[in-house]
Formats: C-alpha cells, structure tokens, sequence
C-alpha cells in the first residue's frame, strides 16, 4: 500500500515494494523531529532531496547514486540508491578527477561558493527594492509571485546544489579522515582528545555572529543599559529601551545588526518559527545569556586552543608511517576545513535560505487570510507551492481550505506519534551508511551493548564523563529555559542553539552523526555528548539526574 | 676444468651475481645472514658455457643461427629457432668431469638433508630477468638431476628469450645463466612479499600473498590468491583479503601438478597470523640489508614446525610505481575504503 503523504506522491511509501529495493529506511530524526510541515516538506525538503542525488551524481560517488527519502507518517526515512559493481567500477576515474579539488583546496571552493550564494540573496532583495522584513509588504501579487517562484525554484535550488556538493566532498574527506586515523591510532577519532585537539579552534560564521551578540550585550551594560536585560520578558526588555535615549541608540544600532545577520530562523529547516529579523526580541534572548560574562565564553581559551592544535598537527604527523605522511597532512587539512565548513555553512546555507522562505511564506500567509483564502496566517504551512500559485492571482478567488484543513490533520497526528528508527531490514543498515557516509549526518544506528546496563545507547560523540540535571528541550525557543551547568537533552541542535553551548555541562541527542552540529559543537567546547540515541528525549524527564558517558556513547538515568 | 664453478650457498654473496646469477647470489647472501632458506647449491655461469663449449653445442647453434643473419622476423621462426637449439643442447650429455662434481655435490647435499631430496632446479641469469627461463620442480635422483640442469640451460633459448635478446640487440647464440639447485620445500603455502605497495609506492606497508602448496600458482598471476596487508613498523595485518585459490600447485611423483582447490580451503585463510608476522619478519630484515625494498617469495615448509617452517626461496629488488602525488594517495584510500 502507499502511504500517504500530504498528496506529494513522490514521497509515498510503497510499504511492499521499498522496503525490498532499498533494504532499510533510517528516520532522519535530526531533521525531521518534530515533524515537518508539508509546505516546506515541498520546497526546502524538496531541492535538498535533489541536491543529495544531484551531489553523488556530479561528484560520481562510485558506491552511490545518492539518497532516496520517503514519507511515513510524516517523519521523513532517507536510505542510499547503491551502484551496482560495474557502475562503481565506471564512476571511479570520474569520481577521482572530480574530488580532487575538494582535497587540495577545501577552503578556496568553499569561499567562491559562498560568496556566490550572499550574492544571489542580496541580488534577491535589491532588485525588488526590499531591505528591511516590513519591505515585502510592498511588493504587488505578481511581483510577490515572481519572488516566490523565483525562491522556489532558483534560490533554493542553488543553495541545495552548493550545500550538498560541499557536504558529501565534506564527509569523505572526514570520514576518510576518521578511519585513516583508526588505522594509524587504533582510536575512535570522535572521541579521541588528540583528534579534537586537532579540528578545534576554527572559527564559524555562526561563532562570529553570537561573538556580535556579546560585544552588544557589553556596549548595553556599559551604555548602563544592563539592567533592563535583566527584565524576565524578551519584548518588555525591547519596549524599555525603546523610552530612552540610550537604549534607542542601541536598538538602532541592534537593527543594523539584524539587517545584516538576522536571517535565521528559531528552527533551521522549516518556515514555521520566526526569524530574528522578524522577531529582534529572538536576539535579545540570546544577548541575555551572554551578558553577564566579562569575557565571550568561547574567546576565553581561544589562543591556546590553537596554540595546541598546532602543537598536535607537528606531534600527529611524526607518529605518521613516513610513506603515508604527505597524504596524511594534506588529508588532515582537508578534514580540518571541512570539518570546519560543517560548522560554517548554516549561516549561509540552511539558515539565509530558510529565512527568506520564512518571509515570503508569512507574508502570503497574510495576504490569503486577509483575502479569505484560508482562516489563519499560519495555515499556509500546510499548502504546496502549485497551490500557492494558484491562489496568487487573482489573489481572493481560490479557496484553499480544504487542502490545508485535511493536511494540518495529518500533521498533527504525526506529532503526536514517536517514529520508529527504522523500516525494513536493520542488518543492512550498516551497509547502507557505509554506502555514502554522508548519511551519517542525519542518522546513524546505535549499538546496544548490553553489559553496560545503561539506559540509552547511542555514539560516543564528544569525549568524557559527567552528571548533572537533564533539560529536556524540544525547539530553539525553548532555550532560555536552559540553566547553567544542566545537561541539555534534545533531537537534535542547529545553529540557533550555539548559544547554549556557553553553558551547558553535557549534551544528549537523539539523532546525529560525527559531522552533526550538536557533536561538532560539544567537541568544540569539550562538552562529553552522547549522540543518536534515538529515544533520548522520549525516556528522559527535566530534572532527572543523568550520567553521560561521552568515551563510551552511553547514558544512565540515574533517579528512575 | 680446473676452475671451481659449483659452490654452496654459504660460499656465495651478493657479490657473485657474476659468477652465479643473481638469483644464486642473494640466495648465498641470505645464508650468509643466517635466513631460512633450502640448502642447495649453485652452478656458475661458467658451466654453462663450458658444457656448450665442450660438448661442441656452440657451435654447432652458431651453424644454425647463420640463416638468420638478417635478423629474426616472425614469432614462427622464433619458436622455429627454438625448438631447434633447444634440440641441440638438450641432446648432449654433459661431459664426465663436469657429472662427477654435480653428482657428488647432489650426494653430499642427500647426506645434508639426511635423505635422497628432491630438489628444484632454477635459473639464475646475471641480470634480473623474471620468469623468463625454467624453473623445474620436484627433480628427484640423479638422472633427473642432470637432465633438468641441462633442460635450464637450453631454456636460455626458449621463444621469449630469444626474441628479447633480438629486440635488445644482443647476440642471439648465448645468454649465460647460473643453475640453482636446491632442497624442495614440503609447501603446505607459499606465496610472495613485497615490501612495499607496488601500485602506490607506500614504504609502509608490505604486501603478501599466498596460496595452497607451491608458490607457482601465485608467481603466475592466474588465480586470486589471499592477500594481507601488514604495517612494516608493527607487523600486524591491516587488511586480509580471502582469495577464490580455485588452483594449486602440489608434486607428482614427479614433478608438480595444478589441481583444483578443495572448497574448504578456498574459504580458508592458507596461513595463521603468527605465519604472516615471521614473513614479514624476514622481509623486513631482507630489506634492511639490501637497502631497497624487496620481492622475495617464500613458502612454509610442512616437515617443520612454526618458526623454523617459514622458507625464503628467493629475493630480489622490487619494482614499484613511482609514488604518486598525495592528492592521488587519498583518492586512493577513499577508493578503497569508503
């Protein structure tokens, strides 16, 4: 039977049929939990679905032709299409000649690309006279029309295609990386303290950006702002600097700040949560957090951090056989920067593009509701993009109720319901990670071993031990909940969360691999993470004492 | 005949590749050093070219090539040629002095061993010249001996040499090479070491393969074999492949024979982890002295137990790739293990 799937029949599932073809489906719980809304499953989920064929494809992967997604019960299952063994041994030459500037000069692609992506964003605004998040009320329906299509079919498909070239040349050089240093170290790379040496103290967009945060945070206290972020509102904070002078002159300069940085949504891969642009008190609740520290938490040690990272680079080659030592070292700075980059590209990928989706999606939301199309500005989550074309023009004459009402139902029986990992047979799921070892970004199987008792298994993702008090957090706008020293548990971070990792003594998630934000950012900051876990957020309560084991990917519950 | 031209390993060095062929010189080196290797014994160059000398065989090919002082133009004819020289020599007896020495060298190689040995015969020529020549296997009693010792020389004459010796333009009526003559090795699996990647030219990883019973099979690439990567540093095995093996090579009464491989051995491993560490061992030290990575093949002898039954049958220089560039390495492993 196929199951349906918000009327995107490219998403069913053929519960008979796709399961033999495919082997196993995995549940990409790092996206897709909570479950996502059906019109961005239509066109950000769309173009990434592309994007992760497009990438293996143009790369010429000779293990596989990418990823297939599926729909069931509206969590999104990937798996990987393999070759078959004369495809690979045809796809090798060509995947040879094709990764190798990605090896010799991760970095010097990387910035072209990204420079290429702020400038079709900007091109996008400018040209239709838009600025600031008001602006776009402005535009005519067809000039709203053009800059929608233009969205869904240009902007966002450019963004996919950069992003998934970049991550999938990313992770082999990682992955490559990680299994090099396995054979050379006999350790798991992850979670070996001279591994993390090595890939830390590179610093993100994202870093540089909540860096900004902080340095506000400290103009306001000296401008003697300092009390009003200590009002408990985020908006109250807003309004009592708006009375005086001070405080005006530093919203004003905030405002700057958010025309620049303030495309970013609280959830990365959805149109459903407010961007900081739209919504500045977002920034204020992060300033918050920082404010009280004299130094940015993530600048303390920064120096010495790449002090020994250099000092780690020398001691590393040495112990590297001589005959494999010039691979090695350019291996090495290919990890490096693309263990970097991992970090680096939301800002300009996920993030920017997820945000002028956010604008445009509201801003129909409004112009139907007004126009009787649907009842509330934010059922235009549940439409498609022919839908939305349709109704554009003449704006007021379609009725599109019936299509958000049946599929808001759908939507939220999913979210009442936990996904299951998996569909069809586990056994070969390692098979098919191994096939593309991109996936593991967004999922990965942990492994059960039952002599440690333990009451979550997951991947040993950030080294060390530590306890504390469990902060169960399911979305970015419930991270001011958050206090400091508590071990953060949650499907999975994006870089709207960075800000907690300033605080936070131990990370657990649900869904994740080695290049997922979440452990790159608990490395980062020598927090022990367990990552993948799968259930994590479901067996855990807030407030139960928990005990994260980050050398051997397990965690206790220690006041069942 | 007054001149020495027999000599036992041990009185050989990697000196003598011109009196003995290389072949015969490492093998005297490797005894020097103390290295397992058959005990046996070596025919210089310089039998053989009085044994085509004094039988009167030089002259009469000498006779026989003057038809081809135009040169040689078609592989008929070199296989015609060969067939005719190769008649030549192995129709003469070698002279009586000459079979005296061989033989009471055989005998007293028997007393070695402490029993009648089968012995192989191998070719050694001054140069490399890898697979060019006989090498004939399980030679047993006396008669055999000899009649193998001359089928070597004659083989300087086979197709292929001959055409090689005309595409290098050297003379085509004598190619001098060595005889080696050594103890059979009762190989339960042989295989070959190479002390380096030959495809990328890594220096630190070695290469072993290995089959069932005599190292012929693999030396003449028609099967898959098992293969095992190993660290030089550590010995220890970074990667084991099973080979299919569908043949090997085991004696005859005479001789040797290919046969089908058993399945279960096909879907075994043909040596244990100790086994490849000591072969490593051995290529390892054979490198060390020699200076430059090594193509050595080995066997392990089934009438000994572990260490002494791991055999070095012979050593030479390896041919490696040049080391390809860095970017081309990582591809490489990215190929192979992702």
């Amino acid at each position: 039977m196929l199951l349906p799937a918000y009327d995107l029949s490219f998403y069913e599932f053929d519960e008979e049929n796709d399961p033999k073809s495919y082997g196993v489906l995995l549940c990409d719980v790092v996206h897709g939990k909570p479950p996502l809304k059906p019109l961005y499953i239509g066109i950000g989920w769309y173009w990434y679905y592309h994007a992760f064929r497009y990438a293996p494809e143009t790369l010429c992967l000779p293990t596989t032709h990418g990823w297939d997604s599926r729909f069931i019960n509206g969590y999104p299952y990937i798996t990987t299409i393999k070759t078959t063994e004369a495809e690979a041994k045809q796809r090798e030459p060509l995947f040879r000649e094709r990764i190798k500037p990605f090896i010799e000069d991760f970095d010097g692609i990387w910035n072209q690309k990204k420079t290429e992506l702020m400038r079709m964003y900007k091109d996008a605004k400018e040209s239709r006279g838009l600025k600031a998040w008001e602006d776009i009320r402005k535009l005519s329906n067809i000039d709203l029309l053009s800059f929608f299509l233009d969205f869904a079919f240009i902007i966002n498909r450019q963004e996919a295609e950069t992003h998934m070239i970049m991550m999938t040349a990313s992770s082999y050089i990682n992955g490559l990386f990680q299994q090099l240093w396995h054979e050379i170290f006999g350790t798991e790379a992850p979670i070996d303290p001279t591994f993390n040496k090595l890939m830390a103290g590179f610093e993100s967009q994202d870093v540089k950006v909540v860096r900004r945060l902080w340095q506000m945070g400290r103009r306001a206290v000296e401008s003697g702002l300092g009390e009003v972020f200590k009002i408990g509102d985020n908006e109250q904070v807003m309004t009592t600097l708006a009375k005086n002078k001070e405080g005006t002159k530093w919203l004003n300069e905030y405002r700057e700040f958010l025309l620049e940085h303030g495309w970013r949504c609280e959830r990365m891969h959805a149109y459903d949560t407010p961007a900081w642009i739209e919504k500045p008190s977002l920034g204020i609740k992060q300033i918050r957090m920082l404010i009280t520290k004299d130094v940015f938490p993530l600048d303390a040690e920064k120096d010495r951090v790449m002090e020994e990272r250099k000092k780690t680079e020398k001691e590393v080659l040495a112990k590297v056989p001589e005959g494999q030592r010039d691979a090695f070292k350019l291996l090495m700075g290919g990890a490096q920067k693309s263990g970097y980059w991992s970090e680096d590209h939301t800002y300009f990928c996920d993030l920017y593009v997820g945000a002028i989706g956010r604008w445009i999606m509201t801003e129909y939301g409004r112009r139907f509701a007004e126009a009787g199309c649907i009842d509330h500005p934010e059922d235009i989550h549940f439409l498609h993009p022919n839908e939305i074309r349709k109704a554009a023009i003449p704006m007021g004459k379609v009725n599109l109720r019936p299509y958000a009402e049946r599929r808001k139902k759908a939507w939220e029986e999913s979210l009442k319901t936990d996904p299951p990992p998996f569909y069809g047979d586990i056994t070969q799921a390692q098979s098919v990670l191994k096939s593309d070892p991109t996936l593991s970004v967004s999922t990965q199987i942990p492994i059960v071993r039952e002599e440690l008792k333990a009451d979550l298994y997951g991947a040993a993702a950030a080294p060390g031990i530590t306890e504390g008090i469990a902060r169960v957090i399911m979305g970015a706008d419930k991270l001011g909940e958050i206090k400091p020293g508590e071990i953060l548990v949650a499907p999975g971070t994006s870089t709207a969360w960075t800000v907690a990792f300033s605080i936070i003594k131990g990370l657990i998630t649900d869904g994740g691999g080695a290049l997922s934000h979440p452990v790159i950012m608990a490395r980062e900051n020598g927090i022990p993470c367990v990552a993948g876990c799968l259930e994590a957020t479901a067996k855990i309560k807030t407030g139960q004492r928990v005990r994260v084991d980050g050398n051997r990917g397990v965690v206790y519950i220690l006041d069942k | 005949m007054s001149e020495k031209y027999i000599f036992w390993f041990e009185e050989l060095g990697q000196d003598h590749n011109d009196l003995v062929g290389k072949k015969c010189a490492n093998l005297g080196e490797m005894a020097k050093l103390g290295l397992p290797v058959p005990p046996g014994f070596a025919l210089s160059v310089k039998a053989y070219e009085d044994f085509l000398e004094r039988t009167n065989a030089l002259h009469e090919i000498r006779k026989y090539l003057q038809r081809f002082s135009g040169g040689v133009e078609s592989i008929e004819q070199f296989n015609e040629a060969s067939k005719e020289i190769r008649q030549i020599i192995e129709s003469k007896e070698l002279p009586d002095p000459m079979k005296k020495t061989i033989l009471s060298y055989y005998e007293d190689l028997c007393e070695r061993c402490a029993v009648d040995v089968a012995v192989s015969t191998r070719s050694a020529g001054p140069a490399s010249h890898p697979g060019q020549y006989e090498t004939y296997l399980n030679v047993k009693g006396k008669q055999d001996l000899l009649e193998k010792i001359i089928k070597v020389w004659a083989s300087s004459f086979n197709p292929r040499s001959l055409a090689f010796r005309s595409r290098k333009g050297f003379s085509l009526e004598s190619d001098p090479i060595g005889v080696a003559v050594l103890k059979m090795v009762n190989a339960r699996a042989a295989g070959v070491v190479f002390t380096a990647d030959p495809n990328t030219g890594d220096l630190s990883k070695m290469i072993l393969e290995a089959n069932w019973g005599l190292g012929e099979s693999v030396v003449s690439g028609e099967l898959v074999p098992d293969t095992y990567i190993v660290d030089k540093e550590t010995l220890r095995i970074c990667e084991r492949k099973l080979g299919t093996k569908q043949k090997y090579v085991t004696f005859r009464e005479l001789g040797v024979v290919e046969q089908e491989t058993p399945l279960h051995k096909r879907s075994a491993f043909c040596l244990n982890d100790e086994e490849v560490a000591e072969v490593g061992r051995l290529a390892v030290t054979l490198e060390k002295h020699f200076g430059v990575p090594q193509d050595a093949e080995w066997a392990i002898d089934e009438d000994f137990p572990f260490p002494k039954n791991v055999i070095l049958l012979q050593t030479r220089a390896a041919v490696i790739a040049k080391k390809k560039s860095p970017v081309d390495q990582v591809v490489d492993m990215m190929l192979k293990r992702l």
